[in-house]
């Protein structure tokens, strides 16, 4: 048995079944490309009148984008009515595939699920072939909010009674995920605030900094976290009420002072002198290996999912997320650092002691770390160490040994000292829970300030002034280089090639047109500078085929679109997207008339020489 | 249990288990054969054996609770799985299987086919949608399909009418430009602009459409001073398909854009269904000048059935009701399960079953 079903087949069993119009979710853009090619040397075409409908609307989508016009798809599409619509395509064939299913006439299109989200059109029939899609270089499960967007598509307000949402199994697919998605509530979703160094320069041009904290407090992220804190400040309230009965005594804090005289008494009496050999940093810190906590153990990372004691020993053990995937279990003493950082996690009761979708999520964000993070300080008691003689001296001068509530302090002690030490803890998280934005909106300033965009009393300087109009991605790199110069005397071709290299993020290798010299050697600079900067912002591909793809584009005028394509093997869509982005980075740039007339000149003829033939069909 | 008998016993699994259980603990497992799986898998055990060993005995016993696939007349043997594999999963927690056959094939296709031509009513939920925003923002959230156009339209009506610019923001460029198409017909083209970052068709519009990307920086320029757009008689700020709040990468940008969202304006959002739209709502009450009014569903307009099709062309209903079972995922019909187990079994890299 075939892996998967036959594209021709399926689209026989849902024509026999009047399934159609049917959207197919692929896993891949190739799945989609080979499904098209499955219907070459068919024969199941439709009858003439249907036929001649989607000509009909195909003529009319040309007439406004004739970019599409030798599209190699159209005998496939008018002919069979199945088309393919995935990111590889042009924005013109999509509205195209787009306005045929808006008008009823396909029976089928095959897509990409990473276009669920973005295609507005829907069908009687969804087709799932996956449970996993590819998200940032790695394949996860689909979630419940993502299997009904996808199954939503089925069923046409006015056009369907009932719509169908058909599950058929390619390899690695996983039943469960589709049922529970199909059969679940949507997840909760959460913030995701990314303070980028365009925001902070942006809210320091509005705002004084004394400002600033509030407007982060209006974030959902704070939201959020002000929700965990309540959880954890309700959690404060039982502690409080469990320590009622261990309140004042004869002295105030009765708790430091029998762990104080007890200590004393024992070293006193040349008894075992502390009941855990633990290092006093080892014990400090202890406190803080809570769940979610980042912690570094040598040169790896990871997260802290619980602490505990070992059974035999009693030893301070963490089990830890470490970042590639593995759980461990170690003493807590292994830790190397504890940083000021913690990530969200729902906690489990048993093994891996939080969610599975929590350790997808964690696993996330530790990648997503900034390498640097602030290392939380801990104050490493001195109490463990053995007590001056001085001290020692006057153990008389305790009131324990007389004193009426002494034995109830004997007794309340270990329940008492436990209860508080959680107390504390909790108060320390929700220190963090209230102030952790703050403090990486700070690590920002504090770069800005190091670069010079703020003065050291975080107002804009003449620089910071003109960066903060560079709100794109990898704007600290952008605004270096300016900075240095790097585009006197670059002509606009060169000056949109490194915009595209620096815009473009995908990986996928191919071959494509050689560099000139000078973009090569420009590049060369480029990369060394975004080397340098790797600390403060994640350096991008900069990969040089694909500056020449748009050096080229723009270089030579009489350069048509298919001639553009046909020197590379990137997909037409793909090279729209690239040149679009390339259009938004100079964009920015051109705002800069004010301080950089030669740059923003040079990005407008860019601009310019870039939106011709199919750059310029769509706004 | 000895390496060499934990080896055997993966070997001896599905590999769809072998994925369950490298979830969470190894990276990129999907892309692994099943040899390599169990590969990776060995050397990961040893950083925690008992946790490991306990979490594959819960799937196996999940799965020997399964009855067995074929033939189909017998399940009478299968014995209940042995106690002593303790189920630690406490997420996953497994359906007993109710004995009731499932519903037939015909049943399940039946009603399909096309509604007689109705004239527009909207939903009740529509028209409360347009009238909250008469005092205050409101998010929508419901199912995909529903109808949130209709609510935007409406709302940007009566703003237009009333003299105020109104903002639509969609999370593509390519969902903008359709936006565009369609209220440009609904509204005229001279009412309806579009924005991108190199170009302005029409900016002087009452209507405007743009990335959510380009109106944050329509609000940071006028947190600095610049006025840009007719920001000053902005009245509606529709923020579709606002879920994109929970965007790891862009997510910040629809915060930053309700954040610094003039008081002015109205806002509302429009959402695919999620699961704590309330917190949405609530979030906007405490840092909007009025109150925030949420409506939401998630009963879908159209209904819809799922089912399973083999890949030799065989379609089952998925489930053993016709509709979708919520909350129950292991209501699945008998023929889609022993349809899917012959189908992973025959997948299977090493081909074999227990
Ligand atoms: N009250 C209604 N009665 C009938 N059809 C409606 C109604 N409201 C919306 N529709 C139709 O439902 C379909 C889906 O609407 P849309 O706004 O695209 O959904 P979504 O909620 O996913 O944005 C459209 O074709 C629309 O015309
Ligand atoms: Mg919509």
């Amino acid at each position: 048995m075939p892996p998967s079903i036959h594209p021709v087949d399926l689209i026989l069993a849902l024509r026999e079944k009047h399934l159609t119009p049917a959207i197919v979710f692929l896993t891949s853009r190739r799945a989609c490309d080979e499904a098209m090619q499955a219907f070459d040397h068919s024969h199941i075409f439709l009858p003439p009148p249907r036929q001649e409908a989607i000509a009909a609307v195909l003529d009319k989508v040309i007439a406004q984008y004739p970019s599409i016009a030798e599209h190699p798809l159209i005998p496939t599409v008018s002919r069979i009515g199945v088309a393919a619509h995935h990111a590889g395509h042009l924005p013109s064939w999509k509205i195209a595939v787009e306005e045929l299913m808006r008008h009823g006439c396909l029976d089928a299109v095959f897509a990409t699920t990473t276009l669920a989200a973005g295609v507005d059109f829907p069908a009687r029939t969804v087709i799932i072939t996956q449970s996993s899609i590819r998200k940032s270089r790695d394949f996860m499960d689909l979630t419940i909010g993502e299997v009904q967007q996808i199954a939503g598509r089925a069923g046409r307000r006015g056009k369907d009674l009932v719509g169908f949402a058909i599950v058929t199994p390619s390899p690695y697919i996983d039943l469960t995920v589709l049922t529970k998605g199909f059969t679940g509530h949507p997840e909760a979703i959460n913030s995701q605030f990314l303070i980028s160094y365009p925001m902070v320069l942006n809210l320091l041009k509005a705002h004084p900094l004394d400002q600033i904290q509030s407007i982060l407090a209006k974030s959902f992220a704070q939201f959020q976290l002000n929700q965990r804190a309540e959880v954890l400040e309700r959690k404060l309230d039982e502690l409080r009420d469990q320590m009622e009965p261990f309140g004042p005594r004869v002295c105030t804090d009765w708790i430091t002072e029998w762990q104080t005289f007890d200590q004393v008494r024992r070293q006193k009496s040349h008894r075992a002198p502390v009941r855990r050999h633990e290092p006093p940093e080892v014990a400090a810190r202890f406190h803080f290996l809570t769940p979610g906590r980042v912690v570094g153990f040598g040169k790896s990372r990871g997260v802290v999912l619980r602490q505990y004691r070992s059974k035999g020993q009693k030893s301070p053990m963490v089990t830890a997320l470490r970042q590639g995937g593995g759980i461990t279990e170690s003493p807590s003493s292994t830790v190397t650092e504890v940083s000021d950082r913690i990530l969200d996690c729902v906690d489990a009761p048993v093994y891996p002691w939080c969610t599975p979708e929590s350790v997808e999520d964690l696993l996330r964000q530790l990648d997503e770390l900034p390498t640097r993070l602030p290392e939380l300080p801990i104050l490493i008691p001195k109490d463990n160490e053995p007590i001056p003689d001085a001290i020692v001296q006057t153990l008389g001068d305790f009131a324990c040994p007389t004193c009426p509530s002494r034995a109830a302090c004997q007794s309340d002690y270990p329940l008492a000292s436990k209860l508080r030490q959680e107390q504390q803890r909790h108060i320390k998280s929700i220190q963090a829970l209230r102030t952790s934005l703050w403090h990486r909106f700070q690590e920002k300033i504090d770069v800005l300030q190091q670069f010079g965009y703020l003065s050291p009393t975080s107002r804009l300087t003449d620089d910071g002034e003109w960066a903060r109009l560079i709100r794109i991605d990898h704007s600290l790199l952008i605004t270096e280089l300016l900075r240095a110069d790097a585009f006197n005397g670059a002509d606009p071709a060169m000056l949109a090639a490194v915009m595209s290299s620096i815009a473009h993020d995908d990986d996928r290798p191919g071959a494509f047109p050689r560099v000139s010299s000078g973009l090569g050697s420009l590049l060369g600079q480029v990369r060394k500078l975004a080397v340098s900067l790797a600390p403060h912002e994640d350096p991008p591909l900069l990969r040089a085929d694909i500056a020449a793809v748009t050096e080229r584009w723009i270089g030579d005028p009489s350069l048509t679109w298919i001639g553009l394509c046909k020197s590379t093997t990137m997909a037409e869509g793909d090279i729209y997207r690239l040149l679009a982005r390339t259009l938004e980075f100079l964009s920015q740039l051109r705002t800069l008339k004010g301080t950089h007339p030669g740059l923003a000149d040079s990005a407008s003829r860019a601009i310019a020489a870039l939106r011709r033939g199919v750059l310029e069909e769509l706004p | 249990m000895t390496t060499e008998e934990l080896e055997q016993l993966l070997a001896q699994q599905p590999i769809a288990l072998l994925h369950r259980l490298a979830r969470g603990r190894v990276q990129r497992h999907f892309r692994a054969g099943k040899r390599r799986l169990i590969e990776v898998l060995l050397r990961h055990s040893a950083e925690n054996r008992p946790g490991f060993e306990s979490d594959l005995q819960t799937l196996i016993g999940e799965r020997e609770a399964r009855p067995a696939p074929a033939p189909a007349q017998a399940p009478a043997a299968r014995k209940p799985k042995p106690a002593a594999a303790p189920r630690r999963s406490p997420y996953k927690p497994f359906e007993p299987e109710s004995q009731e056959p499932g519903i037939t094939l015909s049943s399940w296709l039946e009603g399909l086919g096309v509604p007689p031509p109705q004239t527009f009513v909207p939903d009740a939920w529509q028209e409360d949608a347009i009238a909250k925003l008469r005092e205050g923002d409101v998010v929508v959230s419901v199912p995909t399909g529903s109808g949130k156009t209709y609510v935007a339209v409406e709302a940007a009506r009566r703003a237009i009418a009333e003299n105020r610019t109104v903002i639509y923001t969609s999370p593509l460029k390519a969902l903008s430009n359709t936006k565009y198409t369609e209220f440009s017909k609904i509204f005229g083209a001279d009412q309806v602009g579009i924005l991108t970052g190199d170009r302005r068709d029409n900016g002087q519009a009452p209507l405007l459409i743009m990335t959510t990307e380009i109106l944050r920086n329509l609000l940071y320029d006028a947190g600095g001073g610049e006025i840009d757009v007719r920001l000053d008689t902005l009245g509606l700020v529709i923020l579709d398909e606002s879920q994109y709040i929970a965007d790891p990468e862009r997510g910040v940008v629809w915060e930053e854009t309700i954040i610094f969202c003039p008081s002015q304006a109205k806002l509302l959002l429009l959402s695919a269904s999620i699961g704590n739209p309330h917190d949405i709502a609530d979030w906007l009450t405490t840092i909007r000048p009025t109150p925030c009014h949420l409506i939401k569903h998630s009963t879908r307009t159209v209904p819809l059935r799922a089912g399973y099709l083999h890949p030799n062309g065989k379609l089952a209903p998925l489930f053993r009701t016709v509709g979708i079972p919520h909350g129950h995922p292991g209501h699945l019909h008998p023929e889609a399960k022993r349809l899917f187990e012959q189908y992973e079994d025959e997948t299977l890299p090493s081909g074999r079953r227990r």
